[in-house]
């Protein structure tokens, strides 16, 4: 594979994680999904250039980018999950009142 | 036939991306996002990098897709309302998708990388010493990048003490030993004699 095949899939799947948070308006969950997907974009790019490239390094950054995923996951699930208990809802029109 | 296989996963990831972002049911985005992380486990197969497909397939499928998969099942989330306002926005997202993956493919179509003859760590050179992928990492991980490993063991130190926290009910009063009111008590307080 060439490089310009990993790029053109991880660009892809780059703007369908970006149009995801823009439609799903309602569903603060699917946009922790679109952001996961964005992600996984860049994992792609970083693990084509590796491999394109020769160079091991991408494949170490592509395991803190891992490392950083989880934990973002972790934390706005959590906050997902107290911020539906008080309000009732997920839609992100409603997130002000996270301000306090 | 690499070129192939390449193919037909990208097309699969491409196409399960688009169900988890456009599916009215979010469990059903879920197992599509699962399906998605599998592909993409694949493609790293393909690009000789084992360690990060199966770590993928560890951490994201067994781990945080399941985490959402719990939160989607714990939540009573409405679907109407859920796609309420999709189409309002729908025109907009996908002339701003369009413009931005317009440019970038028009830009990597036939990109021509740098030399790649730099002063990188080699993975064919250290494949010819006899180590494999998981091995060469590791070698570079716990060495050259010790103090970045380091930190991002913190960093899910700090995640999992902030998701504890947040996730913690106050409601529930635990009945446990408080010393300082213990030793405050006086006689007074809970003998009476009448």
């Amino acid at each position: 594979m060439t490089s310009s095949n990993y790029l053109i899939l991880s660009s892809i799947v780059f703007s369908i994680g970006f149009l995801g948070i823009f439609v799903n308006r309602k569903n603060i969950i699917s946009i922790l999904m679109s952001i996961e997907l964005m992600l996984l974009a860049t994992n792609i790019n970083f693990v084509g250039f590796s491999s394109t490239l020769d160079d091991l390094f991408g494949q170490i950054f592509a395991l803190f980018v891992l490392v950083v995923a989880a934990a973002e996951a972790a934390i706005g699930l959590a906050i997902l999950t107290i911020f539906f208990k008080k309000s009732g809802s997920i839609s992100i029109d409603t997130i002000n009142k996270l301000k306090g | 036939m690499t070129e192939t296989i390449f193919y037909f996963f990208s097309a699969v990831t491409i196409i399960s991306s688009f169900f988890v972002v456009f599916s009215s049911n979010p469990v059903h985005s879920v197992l599509f996002l699962i399906l998605s992380f599998f592909n993409v486990a694949v493609i790293f197969l393909l690009s000789d990098a084992e360690f990060l497909a199966m770590t993928l397939v560890i951490v994201y499928v067994g781990a945080v897709a399941v985490l959402f998969l719990f939160v989607v099942m714990m939540l009573n989330i409405n679907e109407v309302v859920v796609k309420e306002g999709f189409l309002k926005y729908f025109p907009l997202g996908l002339l701003l998708i369009s413009i931005f993956l317009t440019e970038l493919i028009f830009v990597f179509k036939d990109i021509e990388l740098f030399d790649p003859s730099s002063s990188g760590i080699s993975i064919i050179g250290l494949l010819e010493q006899g180590n494999q992928n998981t091995k060469s990492l590791g070698l570079y991980l716990y060495t050259d990048f010790f103090i970045i490993f380091q930190i991002s063991g913190f960093l899910l130190l700090v995640a999992m003490i902030g998701a504890i926290v947040l996730a913690q009910n106050d409601q529930i009063s635990v009945r446990s030993q408080n010393i300082f009111k213990q030793k405050q008590v006086k006689k007074n307080d809970i003998i009476k004699l009448k």
